[in-house]
């Protein structure tokens, strides 16, 4: 489970953060007094557009930021107080992240395992079943370098999961993939959520949001928009898409703004 | 410390596979080291040795005969006589080539002589020819050679000894010991290569493991990780520091290897600066070098955590081999000399004493002074880097 307090993140300068959520003097507010939870067993999406203060959410879960006001737990664990509990406990996935190059699969997953403290014979018998179940065996000791797109992306998936996280972020994850990696990406999240998993998935691919979303917030320029459940979503919409009712929330918020 | 040896052993490996760096670390000190002690020296003495054999077309003004000085050029078999050129005629010669020095006897030289005084004689030359500088001081032995025949004549005339006007006779004793010399004129430029290559081979893992690291998306997979960032820092400082280290090792290696086996240098000259050097010298010199490559892992991984990506951190770091060229440039002037004031700035104090350490004459209390200076260096580069990297508006900055 993640539970989101009332949380606020302010960078600095504008020039130090990426999004451009709201500026204010020389201060950038990327998330404005935010609250959701997210429950096992439920994908629960992050829905807005570039800039809206999404990774700045992810990554203040995810331990990499620290709120300026408000608490995060994940897993029962403090994003600040307790990070190390929060890490052991959270696989994390980017459609951006990248792979070392000069390593292999089987030297990358290794390595994440040893980082996350599994017992070596334990660690052998989870990376064999993630290369199987994703695929990856075929290529497991080439360097990434040399792999494809949709085979490093594989790579990736099996990184986040080789500890066997109760909690898993993704972070707009079929960026720049084909289609078929990118269906093999929702089938595997839908998977996490049947297993009980807390799944936070972020994207602006209004598909995927309809295809895997059990509950939804959306965000814009910081700010929580929506955040209920994706029936309600669906149920209370004015326009004939869910894409047109997505636009038509981030106008209306514009507007108020 | 598990999580350390974790990170640090993983990057050695993907540092190890890196063909950049390893050009970095062991090949550009041997390139360099190699063009410098080999095909540059070569050049050099090249450059002396046709200076030295070089038959000097050499023209005479004179407004009458001195035959005696034209039989001493000509019989020195160093010299083709040309000529007679005129005055106007000077310049024109030289620049072209087809002279190499004009010995211009003034016009009173003859009557001065009758006289008994002092002659004047101008000698002419291209100084911005290379081979010119070296042949000056053989047609300048040849004039004084004339000079003193002029002198002995006129001593004799008068019947007096040949010791007559020369009272003195000046023979300089060097007491230093050549390894004192050594030390004075090796001993500079030994830490100034060295230092050199060990920065050069800190600097391109430093960029790979933070800038290159951010650019390529991978460090957020590591923050992420139960590591802390405390264990980062300190396990990617180690693997810089290291590089740092192993290339001074291994420039200390060619330079050993170029020096024993590939310079033009005479064997014997060679075999002796090395007996001389002491090994504990050089011992010593390479325990200097760890701190530094402390604190230069520490200044170059800060840089580069901060830069966006390996370009922005190669743009900023570049420079910095300027601001490490100079007090190693400063060291190697003569006369500068460690003392406590020296011995408290970095890299000029590595310098010094170095030369003094070859030579034997360090003073033990400056080097332990040159010690901490170092070691506090290191641990306040590395407290740094430590709290820089734990700075969210640095690592993702412009992320």
């Amino acid at each position: 489970m993640i539970t989101v307090d009332a949380v606020t993140k302010r960078f600095k300068s504008g020039k130090t953060a990426g999004n451009r959520a709201e500026y204010s003097g020389d201060h950038l507010t990327a998330v404005d007094n935010v609250s959701f939870v997210c429950r096992p067993g439920r994908v629960f999406s992050l829905l807005g557009p570039n800039g809206a203060g999404k990774t700045t959410m992810l990554r203040m879960i995810a331990t990499m930021l620290k709120p300026s006001s408000g608490r995060i737990t994940v897993a029962g664990c403090d994003t600040v107080d307790e990070q190390e509990g929060v890490r052991g406990k959270i696989g994390f996935l980017t459609g951006t992240t990248g792979l070392y190059a000069r390593l292999t699969p089987h030297e990358i997953i290794s390595y994440y395992g040893e980082l996350h403290g599994i017992e070596k014979r334990r660690l052998e018998k989870r990376r064999e079943e993630l290369f199987f179940t994703l695929g990856i065996d075929g290529f497991a000791n080439r360097r990434t370098g040399s792999l494809s797109s949709g085979m490093k992306q594989k790579v990736s998936i099996a990184r986040t999961m080789i500890h066997d996280p109760e909690v898993l972020v993704f972070d707009e994850p079929t960026v720049g993939l084909d289609v078929v990696t990118s269906k093999s990406i929702m089938t595997l999240i839908r998977g996490c959520r049947d297993q009980g998993k807390t799944v936070v998935f972020s994207t602006h691919i209004m598909g995927e949001v309809s295809l895997l979303s059990d509950d939804l917030a959306i965000i814009h320029r910081g700010r929580l928009l929506f955040c209920d459940t994706f029936g309600k979503f669906t149920g209370g919409m004015s326009a004939k898409t869910i894409e047109d009712e997505f636009i038509g929330m981030i106008e209306a918020g514009e507007a108020k703004a | 410390m598990k999580i350390v040896y974790i990170i640090f052993k993983k990057e050695m490996k993907d540092m190890l596979r890196d063909r950049r760096t390893m050009f970095f670390m062991v090949f550009m000190p041997f390139i360099a080291i190699f063009l410098v002690f080999n095909l540059t020296m070569r050049m050099g003495m090249e450059m002396e040795n046709r200076a030295r054999e070089k038959v000097m077309r050499v023209a005479v003004i004179s407004q009458g005969p001195v035959p005696e000085f034209m039989n001493l050029l000509e019989g020195s078999g160093e010299v083709e006589v040309v000529g007679p050129i005129t005055d106007s005629e000077v310049r024109p010669s030289l620049e072209s080539g087809e002279i190499d020095f004009v010995v211009r006897f003034t016009n009173d030289f003859q009557s001065i002589m009758a006289s008994e005084g002092t002659g004047s004689v101008d000698v002419y030359f291209m100084g911005s020819v290379s081979e010119n500088e070296g042949a000056l001081p053989r047609v300048r032995a040849i004039i004084e050679g004339y000079g003193e025949s002029l002198l002995q004549r006129r001593l004799g005339d008068r019947g007096l000894a040949s010791g007559f006007a020369r009272p003195l006779s000046i023979t300089e004793k060097d007491v230093s010991s050549a390894r004192a010399r050594i030390g004075e004129s090796i001993g500079g430029m030994f830490p100034y290569f060295i230092i050199l290559f060990c920065f050069m081979g800190a600097m391109y893992p430093a960029i790979d493991l933070a800038a290159g690291e951010k650019e390529r998306g991978t460090i957020e997979t590591l923050l992420i990780s139960p590591a802390s960032r405390g264990q980062i820092v300190v396990a990617k400082w180690l693997v810089v520091t290291l590089s740092g280290v192993c290339t001074a090792a291994a420039s200390f290696a060619w330079l050993f290897l170029v020096l024993r086996f590939g310079s033009p240098l005479p064997r014997e000259m060679v075999t002796g600066v090395m007996n001389i050097v002491e090994p504990g010298a050089l011992l010593l010199f390479l325990a200097m070098l760890i701190p530094l490559c402390a604190f230069f892992g520490a200044l170059l991984l800060s840089v580069s955590i901060f830069a966006r990506t390996y370009k922005e951190a190669q743009s900023i770091i570049t420079p910095l081999n300027f601001i490490v060229l100079i007090p190693l440039l400063i060291g190697i002037f003569p006369g500068i000399r460690l003392n406590w004031a020296t011995a408290l700035i970095p890299l000029l104090n590595i310098s010094l004493a170095t030369k003094e350490i070859i030579a034997g004459t360090i003073n033990p209390v400056h080097l332990v002074e040159v010690f901490s200076v170092l070691l506090v260096l290191a641990v306040a580069g590395l407290y740094f880097c430590s709290r820089w990297f734990r700075r969210e508006e640095v690592i993702f900055r412009g992320a």
